[in-house]
């Protein structure tokens, strides 16, 4: 799995980083990351308001944690506790306007992705159609290579539950390949 | 293949990649994978394909949604850093003349195409006089109604900017214009006010308390210090946030009516426990007078509530209330004795 090792809760070492190396973050993070705050707070908008200023004050402090994706994550976490503390209240609509909190992704249909016969983006065609939390377990496993523990941790669910979650996700993966055998390979 | 069997591959894989190779639990399981598979075509394919499952999601394909996201906030990064970095450019220049021109000529070129600095950008502002509330629409289309003697400034090129800054002094009614991808962020005294698209009154008079109220939508609120922002207290509507400035905390409180605190548009006042200086600000900015009172006065409280009516009604009303006496010169009011209740 992942080269960082997240149990150590090691936050002594620290680094210094320059503009470069903060994208360079920030693109590596955002798409669990990203995921991971629709998640918690249900609102894509509020998602992208609490990721970006996680990120405004790591880069004001100008330093992050030599364990950045436990330190991320956990701030997103923080930020999304502290959204539901304040947002206890009814949710008024008075324009018609924040309906419904959009969930989904746009994702190309798995029919236009067979097209371009890239496994890779077809299989993350077909992650991304699975149930959010699912979907969300998958990344945080697949691409940013947590811990079934560390994952459940983030997520307030049982270690079984991921494990289960991953399963599932595979399994169906495994049933769209089988099933369109013609189009891989 | 079966969820147990599923389960065995990730922890083989999982296992493999943890120890960078071989030992007895991946040989382990690798065993039971073995049993499970026997001499069955069928399972072999199964397993084999389950690994290059496993190889083939691995990384996720160059996608480039983070960079619109991304972009959002590379603008509010700029005022931590750069600076300093832009002072020495222009040092650079001015050595550069004492050399040679076309040289500057070159250097100058080349600043021209680095992203559009703070002193780059053309401000427009508008002020609404003493005594006038005034409508603006601006470049983006959204909508500000600015209360008497309140300013509003925004950049010229606001309805092009990744994020729509503008700055206000005094109170004003915001009606958004929805554009996820580029924040609203109004600067005022001492808070930083963040929105995607919604409708909300900023009250921040100088030496008053800030004030947020939320009719529609959601805003994100953080104190704001010489450029440095808190963490945003989130706010939706018939909530507002109070900036207490003696305990430096933004205070966040339920509103019954979020609407009444935008009636100054329609020229109504409302005093609730609200000190006379702040009464006599309120007056002066609403019927452009000059209200001149006793100092020991001041400390008195208000509650109460005027429609749209004339300056000497509320005069009349003062006078009951607090027994005072008054004498209007043109548009000066002198206020004479008076206790409180």
């Amino acid at each position: 799995m992942g080269k960082n090792n997240m149990a150590g809760s090691n936050d002594a070492q620290e680094q210094v980083f320059d503009e470069k190396s903060f994208e360079d973050l920030y693109r590596r993070m955002y798409p669990t990351l990203k995921k991971y705050a629709v998640y918690l707070v249900k609102d894509r908008e509020e998602a992208q308001l609490i990721l970006n200023d996680v990120f405004i004050s790591i880069w004001k402090n100008n330093l992050i944690p030599a364990n950045e994706k436990a330190y991320l994550f956990r701030a997103v976490k923080n930020a999304s506790t502290n959204y539901h503390k304040k947002a206890r209240v009814k949710l008024w609509h008075i324009d018609g306007e924040d309906e419904t909190p959009e969930i989904t992704d746009l994702k190309e249909t798995p029919a236009q992705s067979f097209q371009n016969k890239d496994r890779n983006r077809m299989l993350y065609a077909l992650i991304n159609q699975m149930p959010e939390r699912r979907r969300l377990i998958f990344y945080l496993y697949r691409i940013d290579g947590l811990s079934y523990k560390e994952i459940a941790a983030l997520l307030d669910i049982s270690v079984r539950t991921v494990e289960d979650h991953l399963v599932k996700g595979f399994q169906f993966l495994q049933q769209k390949v089988l099933n369109n055998k013609s189009e891989f390979r | 293949m079966d969820q147990e069997t599923w389960k065995l591959v990730l922890a083989y894989v999982a296992e493999k990649e943890r120890n960078g190779g071989r030992n007895l639990e991946v040989e382990l399981l690798e065993q039971d994978l073995k049993d499970w598979a026997g001499n069955d075509p069928d399972r072999l394919e199964q397993l084999e394909q389950a690994l290059h499952l496993w190889e083939d999601t691995a990384t996720l394909h160059e996608d480039h949604s983070w960079q619109e996201s991304f972009a959002s906030i590379k603008q509010q990064l700029e005022p931590a850093k750069t600076r300093t970095i832009k002072k020495l450019n222009w040092l650079t220049m001015a050595s550069a003349a004492a050399i040679t021109g076309a040289l500057v000529f070159f250097v100058f070129k080349n600043q021209k195409q680095q992203p559009v600095s703070e002193s780059a950008i053309t401000w427009i502002t508008e002020k609404a006089a003493e005594g006038k509330i005034i409508n603006i629409l601006l470049p983006d289309s959204s909508e500000i109604w600015l209360n008497a003697g309140s300013s509003i400034s925004f950049p010229k090129n606001l309805k092009h900017a990744a994020i729509r800054t503008v700055k206000l002094n005094g109170e004003a009614f915001f009606k958004v214009k929805r554009d996820p991808a580029h924040p609203f962020v109004v600067r005022s005294q001492n808070i930083q006010t963040r929105v995607l698209g919604t409708s909300f009154n900023i009250r921040a008079w100088k030496n008053n308390q800030p004030e947020v109220t939320v009719l529609t939508g959601k805003v994100a609120v953080s104190r704001d210090s010489a450029g440095k922002q808190s963490v945003a207290v989130h706010l939706l509507p018939n909530q507002q946030v109070i900036y207490d400035l003696k305990s430096n905390r933004l205070r966040c409180l339920n509103v019954e009516d979020a609407q009444a605190s935008v009636d100054w548009r329609v020229g109504k006042m409302y005093f609730d426990r609200t000190p006379m200086e702040e009464v006599f600000q309120t007056i002066s900015r609403k019927y452009a007078v000059k209200i001149i009172s006793d100092q020991s006065f001041d400390s008195c409280e208000l509650t109460a509530k005027f429609n749209n009516v004339s300056i000497s009604e509320v005069l009349r009303t003062l006078a009951l209330t607090f027994n005072i006496h008054y004498t209007i010169n043109k548009q000066t009011i002198y206020i004479k004795g008076g206790k409180c209740n």
